[in-house]
Formats: structure tokens, sequence, C-alpha cells
């Protein structure tokens, strides 16, 4: 059986979303992406620098998207209403796209989510039919709420954008799997690839990275990484562990083993 | 450098919060040709209300409209 993601009616096969910040050059991010093997990717909305960038290069030209699932991040937006603004701006950027990333921060230093402002857009966009994957912390609660408001993707941090700590709380980002009925995927806070096997182990559905591939020594050979501790972490999901015990348990057979004679009595 | 100080006609708009000298009764069309401007995949407010590109030959802007093209980049 094949083992699929799908995401706003879409199928996907693999399970790694990747962000196309912090590259060196619009070069670099393709050969990333590339190597990562995802497919879909995030980008950001800014001004466009007029009368200095008319002759460089645009993103655009570098993730068709006829390949690659665009998801849009209200990335840098503080509160609901800079946010939906984003949101009908990305949909006009994008030919009618519906499909965004919300994402509504708390404050600069934590870069935290804003709950309350991003419950409220969560709402709003819903009412006006946006798909929203939501960036939220790893609160179960506030999960399922924003399951309930109609999200089609709850995305809990692992820990801090960009800091690469990894998933500093398993027990809650297991809790918001277990109880969730739409895709739950963790955004940020993976480091390395250990990190993003130890999310795809706890059974989420993908992992959405940024920093850890763009700003590692060697991007691309981290994209490989990256997307190979997903299938591992995947398949191990899928396969299921075995119970953690306290005691040993021998891998070989005791019965036949020769180096034992049971018939010399004990002196 | 020629300097005309009555016959010069034009109105004042501000792109992305940058103030511009364009011709009068431009259209956004027309305004993007002007800046060279060839991006595909752009958005764009004019005083905060987004103008379908269906609408950017017929959209006519007035002095003081407020303009911002927005257009993907890099991010997560």
């Amino acid at each position: 059986m094949k083992d699929e993601l799908t995401i706003n009616n879409k199928v996907y096969t693999s399970r790694l979303i990747v962000g196309t910040g912090k590259y060196k050059s619009f070069k670099e991010t393709k050969q990333a992406i590339d190597a990562s093997g995802a497919e879909m990717v995030t980008v950001a909305l800014r001004r466009v620098n007029i009368g200095q960038e008319k002759n460089k290069e645009n993103l655009m030209d570098y993730i068709n998207p006829n390949k690659y699932t665009i998801l849009p991040n209200t990335a840098g937006c503080y509160n609901a209403e800079d946010a939906i603004r984003v949101c009908k701006l990305s949909e006009e950027l994008l030919n009618g796209e519906k499909l965004v990333k919300l994402e509504v921060l708390g404050d600069q230093k934590t870069l935290y989510p804003n709950i309350q402002e991003t419950l409220k857009a969560a709402e709003i966009l819903v009412k006006d039919n946006f798909k929203v994957m939501v960036y939220t912390t790893d609160d179960p609660i506030v999960a399922k709420e924003l399951e309930n408001i109609g999200c089609i993707s709850v995305m809990p941090l692992g820990s801090a954008i960009g800091s690469g700590l990894g998933i500093l709380n398993e027990y809650n980002i297991a809790a918001i799997i277990n109880q969730a009925n739409i895709p739950i995927i963790v955004d940020a806070g993976v480091g390395s690839p250990s990190d993003a096997t130890i999310a795809m182990e706890l059974g989420c559905d993908a992992i959405l990275m940024n920093t850890a591939i763009a700003c590692a020594d060697n991007p691309i050979l981290m994209a490989s990484a990256m997307k190979n501790a997903v299938i591992a972490g995947r398949e191990g999901y899928l396969a299921g562990r075995i119970e953690k015990k306290s005691f040993a348990s021998p891998s070989s057979p005791s019965e036949g083993n020769f180096l034992y004679d049971a018939t010399k009595k004990k002196t | 450098m020629t300097i005309y100080y009555y016959s010069f006609i034009g109105m004042n708009i501000f792109i992305n919060q940058e103030k511009k000298i364009v011709e009068d009764n431009i259209n956004i069309d027309l305004l993007l040709k002007t800046l060279s401007f060839q991006d595909k995949y752009i958005a764009i407010e004019v005083n905060l209300e987004i103008i379908p590109k269906s609408e950017y030959s017929k959209y006519i802007l007035k002095e003081n409209d407020k303009i911002e093209i927005i257009r993907a980049v890099g991010g997560g």
C-alpha cells in the first residue's frame, strides 16, 4: 500500500516541506529543494524593490508552481488583520490559490505565535474559504481549537523558529497527533536529521523546515539528509517500534546453545 | 538639463512608500511598463485595496494614490 499524504485534495509522496529563506542564491535554493524531494515549498510576501531589482532574478523563476505547491506564509505578521491582508495578497499573487500558512507572531525575540490573534485570523480566513495550515505552539488544547475552527492542518513548533533545538516536548506533540483528524506537521525547531526522525517516529504527518537546511554548512547535502531522515522516521512509525524494557533480552535463541552443559553438576 | 517650469504635466503617487511623479491618468498596466516591471507573480494594492490583474489596464491612478507592489520572496 502506498503511503501518501493528502493536503487540500492534493496527494503528496514527500513528507518534507521546505522553506526558501536564508539561502545564498536562488540557484542554491533550487538545488536544495531538489535534493530534499519536497513537493511543497513556502514563500514569504514582501515589497518589490522598485528601481533596484527590475533586472534581478525572481524566486518564482526557480520554483515552478506547476511543479511545486507554493505555500505562502504570513511571516512577519503580529496581528490578525495584517495576516489576513497578506493572505488576500497571496491569493491574488498566486492567481486564486487559497492555500496559506498562517503564522501570527507574538514578539521578535521568541517568534512564538500569538495564539489569540492566530485563532482570530484562522476563524476569519476559514470563513473566507482559505485553506489554512496554521503555525502554533505545542499546546494540545489550542491545536484542537484550530482544528475545530476548520484549519486543514495544524503545525505545532518543535522549538523556537530557527533555534535548531529539536522537539522539546515529545509528549505534547504526541498528544496533538493522537487527538487529531487532520494532518499534524511539525513546523520549526528541527536542527539535525535525527530531530526530523524523532518527529516522524512520533507519528506526525510531515515536517516543515527551513533554517536547518539553508544554514547548514552544505545545504544541499543537508537537504538530502533531511529527506532520508523523514523517510526513516515515517517508516519506523509505520513499522511500530518495540516496547521499552528495563532489562536485556537476548537477540539469539537460548535453545540449542551448546556452550552450556546441562548435565554438568554444579560444583 | 532642461527644466520645465510651467509645462510639466504629471501627478504624485507613492509606490511602496516612495514618491514618484508619473503621467496623469496613468493606468496600472502602463505604470508597470514605465517601471519596466515584468514579474508575473505580483499583487498590487491601491490604498489598501487589492486590484486584480484583470483590472490593471482599466484601473486609472489618481494623485496621491498609495500603491504597494508585492512579490514572493524566500521565506519559511
